[in-house]
């Protein structure tokens, strides 16, 4: 051996703590700067005597440039399957996620009471749409924001399929995949949209379409620090509930509800019209299936210890003239 | 018949981790893509459950740890032992061109020692797709720990890198299984069961050894 064992100690040390220094800082939290939004249940009326809730209506118009343009050509079944998902004649649907609807209020009777919530992404902190996206493309930003790269989504729905209340919808015929899809009807199936906590304006210091539009101030959005004391002490002085605290391993944006939410959750799926083809968007209590696997994270993590520390231990003493048979 | 070792047990052990927590891999690999049910494997009686994230993801996680750990055991025990001859040479990618032409019955097979210049090449291919792959795969595993933050482009990078090399790592396994399939190779598949392979066939194809 010509490297004494003393180094090649200290270079599998190196590499051992590269390995673990994740694993202790796995504590990391979403920063106290970040943006986050609290919505209290107990102002939003649901724009009684509106035709289109007004925070809706100011989310359609806001991002209408984003919103999905169709190329009919394009519109072709996701071989071998014979089906697409098209929205683009749909595009009026308000009381729904759609590529083209991004935020939707929900209404429930709950003890005679009758409640309404506005409906979107939560912008959660450990994001499992973000984070298992086969090509990166569905940022997780250290502002709070999670939003999806449009020109670079090939649309294949895994986000839609692990997120808990399903809130990113699919528009066919849109997006990377129509380079190919004529020559090869393969790989994509069109592109992703979501709420994006309107970044842009965030990054220019304005408030969000949905929340300036808002004639109940219904939604505030701020410091995350600031917003969850807010909630805190809405919760505290108003004997309330608080909902996406923890839901799907903490999101940043908080529902204040004067009802518990396990009883509008039961509401919304019992009052839910059976004949209807979608589900109604839970208010459940979300587990996050990253959260979950964790220790199967983190064996794979030491792994390369592991490996290291076996060959160490079967060669101690060898060289290379021994050989085992 | 006369045999001689060509591969001792550690190695043999070694390789067929590499290879069953590989092929496994590559199956919950490609089911974290939204593949299995699009392409109807979910019909497929018994792969029901192949288009569920939670499952192949967690197989992916358990069959990465047991890759990874056998990877590192082989760098470092083989390092350990001083034992390179499977490391790539100059002029073995003229020699591995020659010898490719040879497997086709054009010219002559280069001279050989314990590994081929074509086998070197080709570990050096498998063995770089791997470390990407498990680079890139720790960077992944690291980021769904918790509420991490990284820079979300640099995700990207990791995660195209990864998709990629996967793609790639598939082909050179099914590669790597075809060429041994072939007729004047297939003495070489005992080599790794038993250890032991033909002394004409090694006399012949690695003279130098
Ligand atoms: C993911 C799966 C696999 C990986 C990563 C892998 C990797 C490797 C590597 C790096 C080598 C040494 C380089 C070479 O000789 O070309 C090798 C040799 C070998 N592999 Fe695999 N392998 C895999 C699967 C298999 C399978 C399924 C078989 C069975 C047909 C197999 C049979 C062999 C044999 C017989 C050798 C010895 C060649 C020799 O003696 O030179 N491998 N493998
Ligand atoms: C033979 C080796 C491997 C192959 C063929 C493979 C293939 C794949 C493929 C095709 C995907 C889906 C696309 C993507 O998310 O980028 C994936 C995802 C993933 N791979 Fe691997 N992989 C391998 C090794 C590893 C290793 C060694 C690790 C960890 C140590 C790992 C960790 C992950 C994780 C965590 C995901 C889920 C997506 C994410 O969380 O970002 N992989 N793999
Ligand atoms: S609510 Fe769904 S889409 Fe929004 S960040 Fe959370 S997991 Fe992603
Ligand atoms: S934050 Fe912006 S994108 Fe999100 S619902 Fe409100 S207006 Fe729409
Ligand atoms: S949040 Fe405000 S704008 Fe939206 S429905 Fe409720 S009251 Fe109307």
């Amino acid at each position: 051996m010509t490297i004494s064992r003393r180094t090649l100690l200290k270079v599998i040390g190196a590499a051992g703590l590269v390995t673990l220094a994740p694993a202790v800082r796995s504590e990391a939290k979403i920063g106290p700067d970040s943006f986050a939004t609290l919505i209290d249940l107990s102002k939003c009326d649901g724009c009684e005597g509106k035709e289109t809730p007004l925070c809706v209506s100011a989310c359609r118009t806001g991002k209408k440039d984003l919103f999905p343009k169709v190329d009919k050509d394009q519109l072709l079944n996701y071989w071998p399957q014979k089906k697409y998902e098209d929205w683009s004649d749909k595009q009026h649907l308000i009381d729904r996620f759609t590529p083209y609807n991004w935020l939707f209020i929900q209404q429930v009777e709950v003890d005679g009471k009758k409640i309404s919530i506005p409906r979107r992404c939560m912008h959660c902190d450990n994001p499992p749409c973000a984070k298992l996206c086969p090509f990166g493309v569905k940022h997780k930003t250290a502002e709070g924001p999670v939003y999806i790269d449009h020109s670079l989504c090939f649309g294949g729905a895994k986000c839609r399929a692990v997120c808990p209340w399903h809130v990113p919808q699919r528009q066919a015929g849109v997006g990377i995949y129509t380079l190919w899809q004529k020559y090869l009807p393969v790989a994509g199936g069109g592109v992703m949209y979501k709420c994006d906590l309107c970044r842009d304006l965030l990054a220019e210091g304005k408030t969000p379409y949905c929340m300036v539009s808002c004639p109940q101030k219904a939604m505030t959005i701020g410091r995350r620090e600031d917003i969850l004391n807010q909630a805190a002490q809405l919760k505290e002085d108003r004997h309330g509930h608080l909902y996406g605290m923890d839901e799907n391993g903490g999101t940043s944006t908080i529902y204040f509800s004067p009802i518990a939410f396990d009883k509008i959750d039961k509401a919304l799926s019992t009052n839910h019209n059976p004949k209807e083809k979608s589900k109604p968007v839970p208010l459940h209590n979300a587990e996050n299936i990253l959260e979950k696997q964790n220790l199967w994270t983190q064996l794979s993590l030491v792994a390369p210890i592991i490996g290291v520390a076996a060959a160490l231990g079967l060669t101690r003493g060898e060289t290379a003239e021994t050989e085992d048979k | 018949m006369a045999t001689r070792i060509r591969h001792s047990l550690t190695v043999r052990i070694t390789h067929w981790v590499v290879a069953l927590s590989g092929i496994l891999l590559l199956f919950s690999g490609f089911g974290q893509l939204p593949l299995y049910k699009r392409y109807n494997l979910i019909k497929v009686p018994g792969f029901a459950w192949s288009s569920n994230y939670e499952i192949t993801l967690v197989i992916h996680y358990l069959t990465a740890a047991v890759f990874t750990a056998a990877v590192c055991f082989h760098l470092v025990y083989h390092y350990r032992r001083c034992e390179f001859s499977i490391l790539p040479r100059r002029g073995d990618i003229g020699n591995s061109i020659k010898g490719f032409k040879a497997m086709f019955g054009l010219g002559e097979e280069p001279y050989h020692e314990k590994f081929q210049a074509k086998q070197r090449v080709i570990y050096t291919i498998i063995g770089t797709t791997s470390l990407l792959l498990i680079v890139t795969g720790l960077i992944k595993s690291y980021k769904n720990l918790g509420a991490i933050v990284l820079d979300p482009i640099f995700l990207q990078w990791v995660a195209i890198t990864h998709t990629v090399t996967g793609g790639i790592f598939m082909m050179l396994f099914l590669a790597h299984v075809a060429a041994l399939l072939l007729k004047n190779h297939r003495p070489m598949i005992p080599s790794m069961i038993t250890g032991r392979i033909d002394r004409g066939y090694a006399e012949k194809h690695h003279p130098g050894w």
